[in-house]
């Protein structure tokens, strides 16, 4: 009895769904293996039994067969590790959300074993978001070529208004407030309006940034702004009329693009392939919140704004196309922090388990309007805001050379920053994780 | 939801991208009877109508104080309406007008010097009182001057305030910060109160920001009883290349950007020295060393865990033994040769990823320049003395591999596998470890010695065949090689086959890596069985 891979996306005949459609073993089916002969498997057999798992058991957990899934999550758990070697961490990090999937079969179980998870807490999150920051250099290099386009924008401006939507990680500002207290002319007034769901994080930033604008005597002012993105009122980020504003979003524009309307188009994608492709193609109203923000932020008229976000396609409707996505994505940011930490790193097992974490088990186990990790590639993004009305400015050459630096004074050539088009892509080992763009207000030309 | 919330953006209905009147530089038409009143409806700040006309007035209109005059007492003023209720008082026929708030578009307006930024139109402001005092406080000459402090200031009204407040009244926090206003002295103090407290339960920021000190690539309490084991064995040539890198690494070193990559103490002595990659630098590189980049970073780190924890004068003997890596050394040591280092200190014979032949690195070498991929960590981290490791593949590398497993066909049998096997190495020391993976299974073969054992392995082969192309002699995909597996033992019961017999005959080939997953997955219960 071969496993039935066949799942319910035989969409493409990608390599890795050949590789998880290889015939299994029968055995593993079965119940008693000595789960312990697996262990003696070398790292990379290990890998690849673990990558064989994971892809069969997202198959199945998509197409809701959940003996195959528990068989195969059992072979997972043993092979898996969290403090293993990256790919056995990865394992172990998809190996809970694909439990999870399995078992929205079954919503009973789900309620009674309180699934609305435990979340890490808004400080966990926070921290593991530093740890992160100081392992991996990509929201540094994000940061820099964020603070380089402000203050290119501002070059002459006695009075900058800079938006933070991602709120409540003070390195960024710090050394914006640095940049512009060595400016020639002199600092100008800064204000900067943080947006953040939870207030502690958001004074904990007043206070670090006000001490350092003192202390370097630049005059601030902060204004914070407690609200969830998508309940932001763009009224009350108080955006004077005709000052010069910047916009900053660090990983946070996704999660507009959350809505219930997929639920629907998995049902229908289970049917066949063309519906699944809609929600992908950007018309479906799930943009249209995300389109209506953007229109708003277009309204401020901001001098600059810039977007990071996350380079991956990780909204597509269908569970295995974003499972198999998202375990290249994920196995190309473990490797990454692997280089970083060692191995029984505190830090490192915080990053993965609270941030990049959460981040797979939203992707994987969740959708509609929980679903908020829905990440898309820069192209489809850049054909949203240019829909909302903004213009591309590329992000200047001097501060490609600035996130050079950085990346190469970190020592380790897999980090590079390739720049097209004015964008910038930090890459991993040629693969690009994240995009950096620049954009502005295309009101009066 | 979406429409509600759209609805909230867009209160001031859909915006329509009008041409607006660009009065810039051009004389502009005064803007005579409906002098937008305070009174009107301001627009949501921060949200100018798009649809707004653009007015640039000139100076003197800017300026001009009393526009309307009485004709009967010569009394100015400065707005229609008010002189219209003044006539009344003349008897005079009166008329307000009423501005039609619908039909009245909403301006903004420029301000009339070139050199200020509100003379573009996309940063009009849009109020003309505002626009007035903007154009007076900024342009105009300051007249009135406060007596008590040498402030001065271009508009009275600026002045009297000013002059209310100075050095009238005083806020001062507990934090020692003044304030002349009493709204920012509340909104800081609301803030300075809170994080009072906060800081005190909260890891300060300041430890996250500047780089937590304590990331360790936990190298280090490995490193040092690595390089000291080292230090007999360095070859001479190899100082060439230390010195280079050590030049290398004092770039590196000082380099600010890289706190992750900073170790500062050492954690379990169970790391593995990485890939000597910058040794690399100073060399020429040899093509088809993609995998060196990879173990880079590894070695970067690594490099400057000597510099942080040894005394000084050893740096370069230290360093020397990391190249040189006797093979006979190599406790938990596979260690990372850079393949132009062995060539360099063993003659050149040994080029690309390939065998290493260089007898006194052949097995910790050969595992490591084809597969250090990425993360460059080898199993030597838990793994006792294997003289050949298998290679930790990184993730994405795994994924690679199993990509490239389900593209191509059933293979044409072992060579096939092998040579997949090579170029996933990218010049595969996959390939020099004919101890190492052909060992694994010719370990096998040799060490058969019960039918039990041969059922075992085989049945393991088989997990490995079909792990791989079906068909194919895939199994050698992982061990480099079956020897004639065995079939008719092909069992539907255990995944790999049940009982210890294939852990001791894996364990009886030389070199075998078996203990390399130890970490985490419990080791321990292998142990009596073991060898």
């Amino acid at each position: 009895m071969v496993q039935d891979e066949g799942s319910s996306s035989s969409v493409t005949s990608s390599p890795l769904h050949n590789f998880s459609n290889m015939p299994l073993h029968p055995a593993v089916a079965s119940s008693t293996t000595p789960l312990w002969m697996m262990r003696e498997l070398r790292s990379d057999e290990r890998g690849l039994c673990l990558i064989h798992l994971l892809l069969n058991c997202a198959g199945a957990a998509a197409a809701g067969r959940l003996d195959a899934a528990n068989a195969a999550l059992e072979h997972i758990a043993s092979l898996a590790a969290p403090d293993g070697d990256a790919m056995q961490r990865v394992a172990a990090a998809f190996a809970e959300p694909l439990a999870r999937r399995a078992l929205r079969a079954w919503p009973g179980l789900c309620r009674a074993l309180l699934l609305p998870r435990a979340s890490p807490t808004p400080a966990e999150v926070a921290v593991a978001r530093r740890h992160f920051h100081d392992l991996c250099p990509f929201l540094r290099l994000a940061s820099a070529a964020a603070n380089q386009s402000i203050l290119e924008a501002m070059e002459s401006e006695k009075i900058v208004h800079v938006i933070d939507l991602g709120g409540a990680d003070a390195t960024q500002w710090l050394e914006l407030l640095h940049l512009l207290a060595a400016r020639p002319e002199g600092p100008p007034h800064l204000r900067l309006t943080s947006v953040h769901e939870h207030k502690d994080l958001l004074s904990q930033t007043a206070m670090a940034l006000t001490k350092e604008a003192e202390r370097l005597d630049v005059p601030f002012q902060f204004n914070p702004v407690v609200s969830r993105l998508d309940a932001l009122d763009v009224e009350s980020l108080r955006v004077k009329t005709g000052e010069a504003l910047a916009i900053c979003s660090s990983l946070q524009l996704h999660c507009l693009l959350a809505s219930d309307d997929d639920v629907t188009a998995a049902a229908a994608a289970a049917g066949g392939e063309k519906e699944r492709r809609s929600p992908e193609s950007g018309l479906s109203p799930s943009t249209s919140r995300a389109d209506a923000f953007l229109g708003a932020l277009w309204g401020l008229s901001p001098k600059v704004m810039v977007v990071t976000e996350q380079e991956a396609s990780h909204n597509a409707a269908g569970l295995t196309e974003r499972f198999v996505e998202a375990l290249n994505y994920y196995a190309a940011l473990f490797d990454c922090l692997e280089l970083g930490a060692a191995r029984g790193s505190v830090e490192r097992a915080r990053v993965e388990r609270w941030l990049l974490g959460e981040e797979i088990k939203n992707i994987v186990a969740c959708d509609g309007a929980q679903r908020l990790e829905r990440h898309e590639r820069l192209e489809r993004w850049a054909r949203r805001l240019e829909g909302a009305g903004f213009g591309r400015v590329p992000l200047s050459y001097y501060a490609l050379l600035q996130a050079r630096r950085v990346a190469q004074g970190l020592g380790c050539d897999g980090f590079k920053v390739r720049e097209e088009k004015g964008t910038f892509f930090l890459c991993w080992q040629d693969r690009a994780l994240f995009s950096v763009s620049a954009w502005r207000g295309r009101r009066f030309d | 939801m979406a429409a509600a919330s759209s609805a909230h953006f867009f209160s001031l209905g859909e915006a329509q991208m009008q041409q607006p009147q660009n009065g810039a530089g051009a004389p502009a038409p005064v803007v005579a009877a409906a002098t937008p009143a305070p009174k009107k409806k301001r627009n949501q700040p921060g949200n100018p109508n798009p649809d707004a006309e653009v007015i640039a007035l000139s100076p003197r209109t800017l300026m001009a104080t009393n526009r309307f005059v009485c004709e009967v007492c010569n009394k100015g003023f400065q707005r229609e309406q008010n002189l219209q209720l003044h006539r009344r008082g003349h008897n005079l026929p009166w008329k307000l007008k009423q501005k039609n708030p619908k039909e009245t578009r909403r301006r903004v307006y420029l301000c009339p010097e070139p050199t200020c930024v509100h003379h573009d139109p996309s940063r009009a402001l849009g109020d003309l009182t505002g626009i007035k005092k903007h154009f007076c406080r900024k342009h105009g000459e300051k007249k009135w001057k406060c007596d008590k402090c040498n402030k001065r200031y271009a508009v009275q009204s600026d002045w009297k305030a000013h002059s209310k407040t100075c050095g009238t009244r005083e806020y001062r926090c507990d934090c020692g910060t003044l304030f002349s206003r009493r709204d920012s002295f509340i909104t800081h103090r609301a803030f300075c109160d809170a994080l009072a407290q906060e800081s005190a339960r909260m890891p300060p920021i300041g430890a996250g920001i500047y780089g937590s000190s304590s990331m360790a690539i936990g190298l280090s309490g490995m490193a040092a009883s690595q390089l000291q084991s080292f230090q007999d064995q360095a070859h001479s040539s190899a100082a060439t290349a230390i010195s280079a890198g050590n030049a290398q690494f004092d770039h590196l070193m000082s380099s600010s950007g890289s706190p992750a990559f900073r170790a500062t103490q050492p954690t379990s002595a169970s790391s593995s020295p990485f890939y000597l990659g910058s040794a690399d630098d100073g060399q020429a590189q040899p093509a088809g060393h993609t995998s060196l980049l990879h173990g880079k970073p590894a070695f970067h780190g690594l490099m400057q865990l000597p510099e942080q924890h040894q005394p000084a004068g050893n740096n370069g003997i230290l360093n020397l033994g990391f190249f040189s890596g006797a093979s006979g050394g190599g406790h938990d040591g596979r260690l990372l040769f850079p393949d132009q280092f062995n060539g360099n200190a063993a003659g050149n014979g040994r080029a690309g990823g390939g065998d290493h032949g260089n007898s006194s690195n052949t097995d910790s070498v050969s595992i490591f320049s084809g597969n250090m991929m990425g993360s460059g960590f080898s199993s030597l981290y838990n793994s006792p003395d294997q003289a050949v490791a298998p290679p930790q593949m990184s993730a994405t590398a795994l994924l690679q591999k199993a990509a490239q497993m389900g593209a191509t066909t059933s293979s044409s049998g072992r060579g096939s596998v092998n040579s997949l096997l090579r170029g996933l190495g990218s010049g595969g020391a996959l390939n020099g470890k004919p101890t190492g993976a052909g060992g694994f299974m010719a370990g096998d073969s040799s060490s058969r010695s019960t039918s039990q054992t041969a059922e075992n392995e085989s049945q393991f082969r088989d997990l490995m065949n079909t792990l791989a192309a079906s068909g194919s002699g895939a199994g050698a995909v992982f061990g480099g090689g079956f020897p004639g597996v065995d079939d008719s033992k092909l069992s539907t019961r255990d995944f790999l086959g049940v009982g210890g017999g294939v852990v001791r005959s894996m364990n009886g080939a030389p070199g075998l890596p078996l203990r390399h997953g130890a970490a985490g997955l419990g080791m321990s219960t292998l142990e009596p069985e073991m060898k």
